[in-house]
Order: C-alpha cells, then sequence, then structure tokens
C-alpha cells in the first residue's frame, strides 16, 4: 500500500472532535493557533434527525426505506474484546462531535471531594489540580454551552453562578423529592446542558424529550454545532474526516511527530505531522492509540514507562429501578416530555458521617423516564397482570405514574482493571484491537447494598410500589458510558501518564485530554469536566506554543 | 452521557437491561425476554425496516393460519373497547416484523408456542384449533396461562408463549398512533416555549 507522506507539519494535530478535541480545536484556533482535526466518522447532517418523528411515523418512514441517523459504531466494524466471563458494554460514535451528538447531557461539576478523594482514602492517587483550580474553567464553559439548573449548591455540588433557569419537576418527581427530603437525602434541580435561554444565536430546549435522537436545533451542547463551527470561523482549523487514527509516530528523540491514519472509506494509509498531538479520541480509543504507538524509545506503548497507560480503568456501577407511584394513577396523561431526562438528581450523601457505610467513594442519583412515556407504555407495564379489557385499562392508569431509580456509583481505580492491545487480533487495516478486562470489586459490592436501600427507602418514603424489583441487580458493566483512568494525570510520574496540564510525563509534545486522563470516576456524568479540563490545557498548550517550548 | 432518560444511547442500555431478564417474569424462559426485548427495540423502530402500515401487506415469517392466530390472540390481549384494539393497529404485522429479525431460534420458539395453543385447544375443548374454540373458551385457556403460580407443567411452553405474545403486544399496540394518541392521551405538542411541569396543587 501506498503511503503519502504529506511534507506539511501543522503546529497541533488533535484527534477525535467530541468534547475534549472539539473543545481543543476550538480553543486553539481561538488563540490563534492552525489545527489539523482528524475524526474517525463524518459529520452527522442534522436537517436530517428524526428528533420530532412518532414511533409510528419512523416505521413509515422506514418503509419507505429513509434511514435515521446512525450514531453508534457497529462492532462488526470495529470489534473489541473481552475476557471469557466479564462483558464489557462499550458504546462508541464515530463522526464529528462523536458521542456528544447523543449524550444524557448531565452536566455536574466535580468539587474538591472528587478531586481529593484519594488523599482522603488513600486509595491510588488524587488529581494534581485543586477544585480552585479548574473552577474558572467550569466558569467559561457553562456560560459558553449554556447549562440549567438550580441554585442548590453543596459541597457535593458547588458552582450554579452561571446555570440558566430549569425546567419544573415533573408529578414523580416531586413525590419522589418529597420522599428524599423526609428521609434527609440531599435532592437537588437536575443540571443539563439544555439551554432554557436562547444562547450564542441557538434557539432554548422546546422540550420535545428527544434529545436521544440528536437535536434539530442544536438546543443541547454538542461540540459539532456548538464549537467546530465557530473554531472553523477562525479559519485556522481543517477538518479531516474519515480518519481512523491507528498509531502517534515518533522521531528518534522519542517526542511525536504525527500520526498514522487509514481513511474509512479506502482504506488507505495515510500520515498527517505536526509539531504536538492532542489526544481526545475517548477513553477506550485513546488508550488504544497510545499503547498501539510503540517504537524502540517507547515499547511499552506511548509514555508509558511507568506501565499506567490502560490500567485503572474505572467506569461506575448503576441500578436501573422501575416502579409506580399509586397517587398518580388514573390522573389525565400530562406532556412529561421535558428536556430529555430527570428534572431532579439526588446528590451524593454519604460522606456525611451519620450517613457513612464501610466502603469508599459514593453515589448520587437520577430518576428518568420518571413520567408518561411518549413512546408507549413503560416497559413495567409487561408485568401487568391478566390480559383483555382490564389489561388495556391497567396499562392506561399506569401511564403517567411510572417513576425509575438510577443510582450511579464510582468504581475505584484498580490497576487489574485494564485496556491492553491484543496484537492477535487486529482490525480491517490490521491494527491490533483493544481488549478490555474489568471487573468490580468488594468496595462496589457493598456500595451495590447501599444504593440499594437507599432506592428502597426513597420509594417507601414516597409512596411508591416497585415493579419486577430484583435488589442489587446492576446493569452492564461498561453502561454508564463514563470510562476513565486509562491515561491518567498526576503529580508523580512514576504513578501517573500526564502532569497537571494533561501533557504526557514522558513525551512533552503530546496531549491527552479526554476522560482517560481523570485519575478516578467519582459518581457524577463527566462531560462538563472534560471540557474544562480541556480547555485548560490547551490554554496551557498555547502558551507553550507562544513561549517556543513546543 | 448514560441516560435512560429519553435517550438513544439510554434506551440501547434498557434494552441490554431488558435482555439481561431485568423485566420479563423470573420463571420465564430467555427466549422470552430476548424477544421481549427486541419488540421493545423494534416498537421504538432503531432497526425496523417497518412495513407496517403498507396497504398490501403479507406476513413474511409466519403463515396465514400463524398470522390468523395472531390476530386473535392479540386482540384478545388488547381488545377493542372505546378505543380501537391490537387488530386495528395492526400488531400482528408488528409482531410479524419482530419474529423476521429475531433469531431463529427464538422464532421458532413463538412458533412452537403457537403450535402448542392450538394442540391443547384441541385436548381441552375438543376443537378444531384455537380459532375453532368459542370465546369463552379462548378467554378460559388465555386465563389458565396468564394465571400466576400455575403449577402445570404442560402448560409451561403456553405460559411463556403468553408472556412473550403479551410484552410484544403491549410494545405494539402502545407505539402505534391508535395507542399512544388515543388510548394513552399522549398529544403533547413537540414545542413548548416552557415547560410547565407538574400542575397538581396536592403533589406540589
Amino acid at each position: 500500500m501506498q503511503i503519502i507522506s504529506p511534507a506539511q507539519v501543522h503546529s497541533v494535530i488533535v484527534i477525535g472532535s467530541g468534547a475534549s478535541g472539539g473543545m481543543a480545536a476550538w480553543n486553539l484556533t481561538q488563540k490563534g493557533i492552525d489545527v489539523l482535526l482528524l475524526d474517525a466518522g463524518d459529520k452527522f447532517d442534522r436537517s436530517k434527525y428524526w428528533t420530532h418523528v412518532q414511533p409510528w411515523e419512523a416505521q413509515e418512514r422506514e418503509a419507505r426505506g429513509e434511514m435515521r441517523p446512525q450514531f453508534f459504531l457497529d462492532t462488526k466494524e470495529q470489534p473489541y474484546t473481552t475476557p471469557e466471563g466479564r462483558p464489557f458494554s462499550l458504546t462508541r460514535v464515530w463522526g464529528h462531535g462523536g458521542k456528544t451528538n447523543v449524550w444524557g447531557r448531565v452536566s455536574l461539576r466535580y468539587s474538591q471531594m472528587d478531586l481529593k478523594a484519594a488523599e482522603r482514602d488513600g486509595w491510588e492517587i488524587p488529581w494534581p489540580i485543586d477544585y480552585s483550580e479548574i473552577a474558572p474553567y467550569y466558569d467559561q464553559v457553562e456560560r459558553l454551552i449554556g447549562v440549567c439548573g438550580g441554585t442548590d449548591d453543596s459541597e457535593v455540588l458547588p458552582g450554579s453562578k452561571f446555570l440558566q433557569p430549569p425546567p419544573a419537576p415533573r408529578c414523580g418527581e416531586r413525590l419522589l423529592m418529597r420522599g428524599m427530603t423526609k428521609l434527609g437525602l440531599p435532592v437537588v434541580a437536575g443540571r443539563h446542558a439544555n439551554m432554557t435561554r436562547p444562547t450564542r444565536g441557538f434557539p432554548a430546549c422546546h422540550y420535545c424529550g428527544n434529545c436521544g435522537a440528536g437535536c434539530d436545533t442544536a438546543s443541547f451542547f454538542c461540540s459539532a454545532d456548538h464549537l467546530l463551527p465557530f473554531a472553523l470561523k477562525t479559519g485556522r482549523l481543517t477538518i479531516q474526516s474519515n480518519a481512523v487514527v491507528a498509531r502517534i509516530l515518533t522521531g528518534d528523540d522519542g517526542l511525536a511527530r504525527g500520526v498514522q491514519y487509514f481513511d474509512r472509506q479506502t482504506g488507505a494509509e495515510r500520515q498527517a505531522l505536526a509539531k504536538v498531538v492532542v489526544v481526545g479520541a475517548s477513553c477506550v480509543d485513546s488508550t488504544r492509540i497510545l499503547l498501539n504507538s510503540k517504537s524502540s524509545r517507547h515499547p511499552n506503548g506511548l509514555g508509558n514507562g511507568s506501565d499506567v497507560i490502560g490500567r485503572y480503568l474505572c467506569e461506575q456501577i448503576r441500578l436501573n429501578v422501575a416502579g409506580y407511584f399509586p397517587q398518580l394513577e388514573g390522573t389525565p396523561t400530562r406532556n412529561d416530555r421535558g428536556l430529555g431526562g430527570e428534572h431532579i438528581y439526588m446528590t451524593r450523601f454519604n460522606h456525611v458521617p451519620a450517613k457513612r457505610r464501610d466502603y469508599l467513594r459514593g453515589f448520587g442519583a437520577q430518576f428518568w423516564n420518571t413520567g408518561a412515556s411518549t413512546y408507549g407504555a413503560h416497559y413495567g407495564s409487561y408485568a401487568l397482570p391478566g390480559f383483555g379489557a382490564s389489561l388495556k385499562q391497567a396499562v392506561k392508569r399506569r401511564h403517567p405514574a411510572w417513576f425509575e431509580v438510577h443510582p450511579f456509583g464510582e468504581v475505584l481505580p484498580y490497576a487489574h482493571n485494564r485496556i491492553t492491545v491484543d496484537s492477535s487480533r487486529v482490525d480491517r487495516y490490521g491494527v491490533p484491537l483493544p481488549r478490555i478486562d474489568y471487573q468490580i470489586g468488594e468496595n462496589e459490592r457493598k456500595m451495590t447494598e447501599h444504593m440499594a436501600d437507599t432506592v428502597e427507602e426513597i420509594v417507601k418514603a414516597s409512596a411508591g410500589v416497585l415493579v419486577n424489583y430484583k435488589r442489587g441487580q446492576l446493569d452492564a458493566m461498561g453502561s454508564a458510558i463514563h470510562e476513565h483512568g486509562t491515561c491518567r494525570m498526576g503529580a508523580d510520574p512514576k504513578r501517573s501518564a500526564l502532569n497537571k496540564f494533561n501533557q504526557m510525563h514522558e513525551v512533552r509534545n503530546v496531549l491527552v485530554v479526554d476522560g482517560s486522563a481523570f485519575p478516578n470516576a467519582s459518581e457524577k456524568n463527566p462531560t462538563l469536566t472534560i471540557l474544562a479540563l480541556s480547555w485548560r490545557a490547551t490554554d496551557h498548550l498555547a502558551e507553550e506554543i507562544k513561549r517556543g517550548n513546543l | 452521557m448514560a441516560t435512560f432518560d429519553r435517550s438513544d444511547i439510554g434506551r440501547r442500555q434498557a434494552i441490554r437491561a431488558l435482555a439481561s431478564s431485568a423485566v420479563a417474569a423470573a420463571t420465564s424462559a430467555s427466549w422470552v425476554e430476548t424477544l421481549t426485548a427486541l419488540a421493545r427495540q423494534q416498537a421504538h423502530a432503531y432497526a425496523a425496516e417497518a412495513v407496517i402500515a403498507a396497504q398490501n401487506w403479507a406476513p413474511r415469517t409466519l403463515t396465514a393460519h400463524q398470522n390468523d392466530l395472531v390476530v386473535a390472540v392479540t386482540e384478545l390481549i388488547i381488545p377493542q373497547t372505546d378505543t380501537s384494539g391490537a387488530k386495528a393497529a395492526n400488531v400482528n404485522r408488528f409482531i410479524d416484523r419482530v419474529l423476521t429479525d429475531a433469531q431463529p431460534t427464538w422464532r421458532e420458539s413463538f412458533v412452537r408456542g403457537l403450535t402448542w395453543i392450538d394442540t391443547r385447544s384441541r385436548a381441552l375443548f375438543k376443537a378444531r384449533d384455537f380459532l375453532g374454540a368459542s370465546p369463552e373458551q379462548q378467554t378460559a385457556l388465555l386465563t389458565r396461562l396468564s394465571a400466576e403460580g400455575n403449577p402445570d407443567k404442560e402448560e409451561a411452553i403456553g405460559r411463556d408463549f403468553f408472556q412473550a405474545i403479551k410484552s410484544m403486544t403491549i410494545s405494539g399496540y402502545y407505539t402505534s398512533e391508535i395507542g399512544l394518541r388515543q388510548e394513552l392521551g399522549d398529544n403533547g405538542p413537540l414545542f413548548l416555549p416552557q415547560f410547565q411541569g407538574c400542575d397538581h396543587p396536592e403533589h406540589q
């Protein structure tokens, strides 16, 4: 195969255009730096989204041969492997904006508690930054993208200063709030990257509730709508679509000199050269690229003399509990669409001594699908007894009364939970596949018990009834889609891959700016922090470039 | 990321959770759960190349007799009342679509259930088949199959079948315009300037 090696050396190559890579490209171009952005997919066409297509209309459209946008990467195209008996559910979106096209939009700042958890309990390493260092970036991000939420700050969830007004809770959420308040559990307005006020020329959320189909009005944050077009306007951004990056190329000095990638449409191998490489391909794919970037100077993968890259994969555990409120049965069906997700959030509470138990870290809870579903009967309806007119009536009576509780808990970083690359299993380009070996331990099992107790208490206190309840049954590993830890930042180069500015300890012209840089997962959704961290890292990078250090 | 809010990713997760048995009755066979999950997925039409609304529809997986049987059983599950039932909502077409996409073993399990219900109707009622039984007899058989704690081992196949077709009927019916709009009353506008939230005075 012919290898085209263009002579042009770019200032910066950014790999990936989701939250982390999109932010890196946006910030660097705003600062006058030229960027070549490589994304493994194409642009999704917002004008062709099925945001407002009803289920039966979708069926008719598909009968006419139309296709809804295909956001998710098929494992047939890009497999990954797991050991027998330890499945891991990996979700990847290859295309401009990555997973921000369809993300859950929950936007929770990490607190000093999250960043310094390891300092307190001694488990692995703390973040090399304090909340006060990242707080100004959270401020900037929230103002830029538009995040709604309440003013109910706490030591767990700080920083509501720039939030837009939150939508009102649904009836079921009101009942859940009452129950939690009765129990002394902290419940706040949900914080989401849905704009409830027009922001930067984008219209406010119109509460159709179908964010997961992609937003055709770009009223929630998506990198492809809210960052990339503005970066392109500077004239300093070049986007190379369908560029599946395989390896970062290094020179004799051990520094990066560019990347090797494959054209997803033709399979052709290509190279692009740059003075700096910023990696933001999402945790698993970034880790795969680094581990596949072996050379004589980097025999264990790029910048991996410490052997930490690939290790400490940490995600979150989650329960998925459903039930209904008899108080709401038979009430008229309301429009509960809202902003496509719960309007309330239970923050972590187990740091309070009276609520503490014998495990490390904590959990919060979301409450998806509470209220009348807009795409059919709630799946709990399958368990209603009998059939006939009585079943039909029961489904209808219960339709407005459903609620769900989804506690998310932090999984500790363990050295044995790791991503490796397996040279015996390669993709269509001959590039070794990622292998994900991940399991939870005793700490998580104890936390699961506490999560289950808490769910049961909340349901009891709010007079709900559980349906098909299986105590402690966790969702599939990986299904929170919050992978972290495999290229972590830290103060000690022996125990971490990145410094406090996401720059590799061992390869100073490579930055890793996605969730893999997090030393621990926390119980929170990470995207807001990824955006803040990538902004901060690329601010530093821009200064280093201007100082002539890179 | 990560919400089975109204998000696509979330739905996928819920389907996975479903497939890992979170939802179907604890005693039911795995094929019941997988078909239930597939029906739920198809109800949201993520993979469906649906032909449900077509004028010249013909079943792709079911035989004519099996299709008639599915029409009858689904209409018994969700009958016409003051609103239309499963038959008017073409739930049989939805089920044929799900079966067409299902793995052969699941499909065979479902079809075995259809055969079983005819055989059982002959044994219990001396009827030609289920469709040849009286409405009272049909209802009596489904009542046995839906009864909790039915200890009759002979009827295990039928109970699994009933759970599967019931879940699939619920998925298909309530995602149809008839089910979602007319029956459940979901007519909420898709564009709101403001989300009102709960307006029940007693739940504030």
